[in-house]
């Protein structure tokens, strides 16, 4: 019993993280409609970014948090400005290898620039052990779980109470009809994706005291946030909230209770059948894979 | 018309390409080198090559092979396929007599498919996957020690060494197995479980997982039930880091932990988990320099070597194996009548070292399968932040400590 | 630049039509740029460049292969080596465990993947672009995983070692070449089957299926059954592949035989080359292969990751700058060239079909019984216990104000809505006893005889004219050249025979509607339903229209039509039902009708009604 608990525990704080770095692909992915295959290494430059202000600059990795998040919200505007826009009308197949080509071309400058090793950024605070009852969980564990609840909930109100997030979902619903009211789609597009990329710098802050920068770190990511993404439906910040909350709880439960190398195996079996029989995600919210 | 042109830019291209690294014929011998320079591998793959440069260097200085220096001729491959084509274009194209390799055992066992098909002799100094001295080849010699070494060494360890520093009887000891699922892992664990029922050793948890995990709580708490004392690991960097993290912060304390080299031979390791944390954790894996210099004569100065060439400590131990196999083969070449296949195939087969007689540590003598069966890995342990070799005695620079993590 | 004028060649025997293909400049050309792939390569006597040309033949095969589904399909599998990958593990298992000749084993990996391919694509194939790119992305890992668990039976991570048993029964050679041989024959293959794919019904059928998938489903197409034959020819020829590679390179493991970075490299060889064409994933390879092998050369030994940096760069590029690949940019420059060699004035005449099927039956008997039909999307009521018949014979007329659910209820009677409760029986010539039927799916109704045309009219953009209608004629008519002669004929009734070779999408609106008709002519229906024929045209177009569906009708077809244009269907209809608010309200002769008081009701509302004094 005591295990069960402490996996569901673990289950839950993995489900933050993922569930910060899912919440950039729901948007980007919700409103733009685009495959970013390169999500993953957002991620990645994230990390890096945040190893270099830690570990050269002395900064803690909280506080490097804010000069990341713009960083990344730069980033994702240059992606969209030069990469996307220009093939927004193109098919579908064009978008997806653009965004692979991306993906490969920064991997690999990752690897040119820093070489294969590992980097940590080293921050004893955050590594710290709290005790909730009997059960271990990391201080930097809580504080992302908080962050992730504290962004679903700020950017839902955002969509929700803001002209510019009205504007956006206007957007997502139906482009066209968004552009005659005189919404600049372009902007529009070019603002979320950037909205989504500084999610991911937020959660590389958060997650990097946690584990090691490597070239391929957001490769085992972009994966798992896609599952969480359509288990979540794809335009739902909850959706992908609870969406990953429950690979969290999958990844944790199966690697103890099946075998650790399988665990991928039960949540692309999921991803799978989701897709299937389920494909505006398992709350309904999300209209679907159309 | 442009499609035209641009094929005609391309053929020249690859024309040229092709003419240049054919490289210009003199009175030199040409050995190949095949490693992984790009790619994931690429840091290991890199400072293997160091110790085929250092000792090729070495012994060009000493007036060559048969009088004649050796040159070097590079292929890099990043996947089985292209170390197919490297493999031809050494022996077909560059014309080496031999060719060096290769420290992945996958990039290994498909390049040598094809110099055994081309006749041309392949020395692999570091690569441990067994099948490939197991295929029945002629020309294929490998100096270090292999998979089925290593899982020997480490299983024999919990008997001869740890279950007597420990004060308790080996079969009493709880050991568990993890490694990650790529072909290192799965090799070695797969020789380690046979070994361990062999010898009678209590197994009662094997479990793989993947060298990319995030998170390996699931793992420990597995571990943490079955109230493992010693656990045998046989993992990359990051997934070391992760189970000494994940397990201080779990509150899972074995009594031994012991790794297969990869992760657990690099110092970015233990920086990366604190001296403190990674204190008197065991490894099992090629010489590294910590080494008692009866044992292993040569070492101090080939780390000398190492650093005037290369300005920095040798980065693994993977180097001085590199070195050591490599300087055993130009006198195995030396000695032949010979170039010819067969004539340095009875040059290796008379080789005969005895055990200590080289810088790693290792003898020299191979069987009909072209393996060497003087090796055997030393245990190194993490103390104070430094790898020393502490088993055998006669190797060890100081005494096996116990218990993990001096805090 | 003068054209010189074509010259009509008459068919033949089957002799006299190799000669014809032979004698073509296309043709000689491509044979003997073709026979530089293994020319090369031997003539030099190098067996490093035997290799590269050896990766260049088994790239191009996978990525040809892959081009069946991801290309003429239109469904991007970037998961495609888990056929490879299937097809090399069960050879070399076959070989290791059995000592069964590859030659043979191959053909049982190749079963194993169709039956893969089928599984993996049935449930698949509805999902849209990307979220099927990431289910097979899903299927690639979980198969890579479980090859990765499974020790015993793969060998798992540390690789399954092909015995070195030299020989042809063995397809183990020291001499190098005969494996160029080989990987070239697969190569032939690939690309033999993927132009006779293109040049045949299936071809056509897919290019539609990807296109419009509802006008694909209205023209008799069973849209899922035609991408199932594409990904179980794609798989077999895959795992063919995937075996002979096995085989080359003699050492397998799970991570370069099911690898997704090889996956999208051969799908990626398609979109440079041409996504689609049957040439374009082999130029794609022969461009990207050679370049990528001198960039690692150069540039990989001297910076670690600097070629995968210049690899992506270029692909981010090539997507910006040529999306329609290598062949949609230079190839009608290309062929324009190609045309004038010797030879490139010469083409097949046509043959067109004396006339089109008459359609027979008893002149009145009923061919489609609606019975209480109800139609609710959640709240909304569409339609509203409509019960009619279909009698032989007769042009019906559907009318009724914007909104009436007259669309709703051509939707239901063509299998595009499943209505909510009530029955239609069809009645089924071609069956036993002649029977009335029940057909649930949209191209089961297309098989019975019901063709239909859409109010928003869906043509086949990128096909010309004449293509657009043989997609049509090929429900009768399966084979190319008989449907071909169909179409030309329909073509000429509907009056677009001069615009025949026009792509679709460059045709005015009044055409448009005159090709959606003549599609649905080509399938020779019983029935035909037109929605909305007339709109958006002018006086002119509407007579010529009017003449026309009469002409149709004069050929035992017969006809309902939903109109807005008053004079038209006055004119046409022998009978007429008039839907308000998702109920019939008026029915009968078409005159009794247009005096009906709630009929005008119902147009032009109550005011008017009184106003008027009716």
């Amino acid at each position: 019993m005591d295990v069960l608990i402490q996996l569901m525990i673990n289950g839950i704080m993995l489900g933050s993280m993922y569930a910060m770095i899912s919440v950039g692909l729901t948007l980007i992915f919700g409103v733009i409609r685009v495959v970013n295959f390169a999500h993953g290494e957002l991620l990645m430059i994230g990390m890096y970014a945040v190893y270099l202000l830690c570990n050269k600059l002395g900064l803690h990795p909280y506080v490097a948090a804010f000069p990341v998040i713009v960083l990344l919200f730069l980033t994702g505007v240059l992606i969209q400005r030069f990469i996307i826009q220009p093939l927004l009308d193109a098919d579908e197949h064009i978008q997806i290898f653009a965004t692979v080509g991306l993906s490969t071309a920064l991997v690999n400058l990752d690897l040119m620039v820093f070489g294969a090793d590992l980097y940590s950024v080293t921050s004893p605070d955050i590594r710290v052990t709290v005790k909730l009852g009997t059960y271990n969980v990391l201080v930097g564990q809580l504080v992302m779980l908080g962050a992730a609840i504290a962004l679903v909930v700020g950017l839902h109100a955002f969509m929700h109470k803001t002209a510019l997030g009205r504007a956006i979902r206007a957007t997502a619903q139906n482009r066209n009809a968004a552009l005659l009211m005189g919404v600049r789609v372009n902007q529009i597009y070019i603002i979320t994706f950037g909205m989504g990329a500084a999610c991911v710098g937020l959660a590389s802050a958060l997650v990097s005291p946690l584990f090691p920068a490597t070239p391929t770190v957001g490769t085992y990511f972009v994966l798992t946030a896609f599952v969480v993404v359509v288990l979540g439906g794809m335009r739902s910040m909850y959706g992908a909230f609870w969406g990953a909350m429950i690979i969290g709880l999958v990844d944790s439960l199966s690697a103890y209770y099946i075998a650790p190398d399988l665990k991928e195996v039960v949540y692309f079996a999921i991803f799978i059948l989701i897709l299937i029989f389920k494909p505006t995600g398992l709350f309904g919210f999300g209209r679907g894979t159309e | 018309m442009k499609l035209v042109m641009r094929a005609a830019y391309a053929a020249g291209i690859l024309a040229t390409g092709l003419a240049l690294s054919t490289g210009a014929v003199n009175a030199q011998t040409k050995i190949g080198a095949l490693y992984p320079f790009s790619g994931g591998l690429a840091l290991l793959g890199d400072e293997s090559f160091r110790g085929l440069e250092l000792a090729t260097e070495e012994r060009n200085a000493a007036g060559g092979v048969k009088g004649q220096p050796l040159q070097i001729v590079k292929g890099d491959a990043v996947d089985p396929n292209q170390a197919v084509g490297e493999a031809r274009r050494l022996t077909s194209v560059d014309k080496v007599t031999v060719v060096f390799g290769t420290y992945s055992s996958s990039l290994s066992l498909a390049a040598t498919q094809v110099t055994e098909l081309a006749g041309v002799p392949y020395f692999e100094l570091g690569a441990i996957s067994d099948p490939i001295t197991e295929r029945g080849f002629k020309n294929l010699f490998r100096s270090n020690p292999t998979a089925r070494d290593f899982a020997a060494s480490m299983v024999d360890s919990i008997g001869d060494a740890i279950a007597p520093a420990l004060g308790v009887d080996a079969k009493s000891l709880k050991v568990a197995i993890i490694h990650e699922d790529s072909l290192y892992g799965q090799t070695v664990a797969g020789y380690q479980t046979k070994r361990a029922q062999e010898k009678g050793v209590n197994v009662v948890e094997t479990l793989p997982y993947s060298a990319k995990s995030v998170d390996l709580t699931p793992v420990i708490l597995r571990l943490k039930s079955a109230n493992v004392d010693v656990v045998l690991q046989t993992s990359y960097q990051n997934d070391t880091v992760l189970f000494f993290r994940q397990a201080k912060e779990q509150g899972f304390k074995p009594k031994a932990v012991m790794g297969a080299g990869g992760g657990y031979s690099l110092r970015e390791t233990m920086e990366a988990v604190g001296a403190a944390n990674m204190e008197g954790a065991l490894n099992v894996d090629f010489t590294q320099y910590k080494t008692n210099v009866s044992a292993a004569p040569g070492i101090t100065e080939f780390v000398a070597k190492y650093k005037a060439k290369y300005g920095i400590e040798p980065r693994s131990g993977h180097s001085l194996a590199n070195y050591v196999g490599a300087k055993i083969f130009f006198d195995a070449m030396a000695a032949a009548k010979d170039f010819s296949a067969p004539a340095i195939r009875e040059s290796v087969l008379k080789v005969d070292l005895p055990v200590g007689a080289t810088a790693s540590g290792w003898g020299a003598k191979f069987n009909e399968a072209g393996q060497n069966t003087r090796v055997s890995p030393f245990v190194m342990q993490w103390q104070g932040g430094e790898l020393v070799t502490v088993f055998p005695a006669k190797a060890a620079v100081t005494k096996m400590k116990t218990g993990l993590g001096s805090n | 630049m003068s054209q010189q004028p074509m010259i009509d060649v008459q068919r033949g025997s089957m002799v006299h039509m190799l000669a014809f293909q032979l004698t073509r400049p296309q043709v000689y050309c491509s044979l003997a740029l073709l026979s530089l792939l293994v020319l090369i390569p031997v003539l030099s006597g190098s067996a490093f460049l035997i290799h590269i040309f050896v990766t260049i033949c088994v790239f191009a095969a996978l990525s040809t292969a892959w081009n069946i589904v991801g290309g003429y399909a239109g469904q991007l599998s970037l998961g495609h080596m888990m056929f490879y990958g299937i097809g090399a593990y069960t050879t070399s298992l076959l070989v290791t465990h059995f000592g069964l000749t590859p030659w043979i084993g191959m053909w049982i990996g190749a079963v194993l993947a169709a039956i893969v391919g089928a599984g993996v694509g049935y449930p698949c194939f509805r999902l849209r672009g990307p979220f099927f790119s990431l289910s097979t992305i899903a299927f690639l890992e979980v198969i890579r995983l479980l090859s990765i668990h499974f020790v015993g039976l793969t060998g798992g991570s540390a690789g399954l070692i092909v015995p070195l048993k030299i020989g042809w029964a063995w397809m183990v050679f020291s001499d190098k070449a005969n494996y160029l041989y080989i990987a070239f024959s697969l190569l032939l293959l690939c690309l033999g089957v993927s132009l006779a794919i293109r040049q045949s019904r299936l071809g056509f059928y897919l290019t539609a299926v990807r296109e419009r998938e509802d006008a694909a489903l209205a023209a008799g197409i069973n849209n899922s059954n035609v991408k199932l034959k594409a990904v179980v020819v794609s798989a077999m020829l895959t795992a063919l592949i995937g075996a002979f590679h096995a085989m080359y390179l003699t050492f397998l493991e799970p991570a370069t035989m099911f690898s997704l970075g090889t996956s999208i490299e051969v799908a990626m060889f398609s979109l440079i080359g041409g996504l689609g064409t049957v040439a374009g994933p082999l130029l794609g390879t022969v461009l990207v292969v050679p370049l990528a092998e001198l960039a690692r050369g150069w540039l990989g030994a001297s910076v670690s990751g600097l070629h995968g940096v210049v690899y992506g760069t270029v692909l981010v590029l090539i997507t910006l700058t040529l999306p329609a690949g290598l062949v949609g940019t230079f190839g009608p420059r290309v062929s324009a060239l190609v045309a004038r060699l010797p030879g490139g004035n010469r083409r097949l005449a046509d043959r067109i079909t004396p006339a089109l099927r008459r359609i027979d039956g008893t002149k009145g008997e009923d061919l489609i019984r609606t019975n209480d039909l109800v139609m609710r999307f959640g709240g909304l009521l569409a339609t509203d216990h409509v019960s009619f018949t279909l009698k032989r014979g007769e042009i019906l007329g559907i009318i009724g104000p914007n909104g009436a659910g007259k669309t709703t209820l051509f939707n239901q009677i063509s299998g595009f809505l499943q209505p909510t409760s009530g029955t239609i029986a069809v009645l089924d010539s071609q069956g036993a006893q002649g029977g009335y039927v029940s057909p649930t799916a949209p191209d089961a109704f297309a098989r019975l005889g019901i063709g239909r045309t859409f109010q928003i009219v869906q043509p086949f953009g990128r096909l010309s004219v004449i293509e657009n209608i043989m997609i049509g004629a090929f429900l009768r008519h399966p084979h190319v050249d008989d449907a071909r002669a169909v179409a030309l004929r329909v073509a000429q009734t509907v009056g677009l025979i001069e615009q025949k070779d026009v792509e679709a999408r460059n045709l005015p609106i009044g055409a448009l509607k005159r090709l959606e008709v003549a599609r649905t002519l080509a399938s020779e229906p019983s029935i035909l339903l037109l929605d909305e024929v007339m709109a958006g045209q002018n006086q002119k177009d509407t007579m010529g229209m009017v003449e026309l569906i009469r002409a149709i009708r004069d050929t035992g077809v017969t006809i309902i039509a939903i109109e807005h244009n008053m004079q038209a269907i006055m004119s046409l209809s022998d009978r007429i039902i008039v839907i308000d608010s998702g109920r019939v309200i008026a029915e009968g002769d078409p005159q009794e009708v247009v005096r009906n008081r709630k009929v005008i009701e119902a147009y032009l509302g109550e005011d008017f009604v009184d106003a008027q004094g009716f």
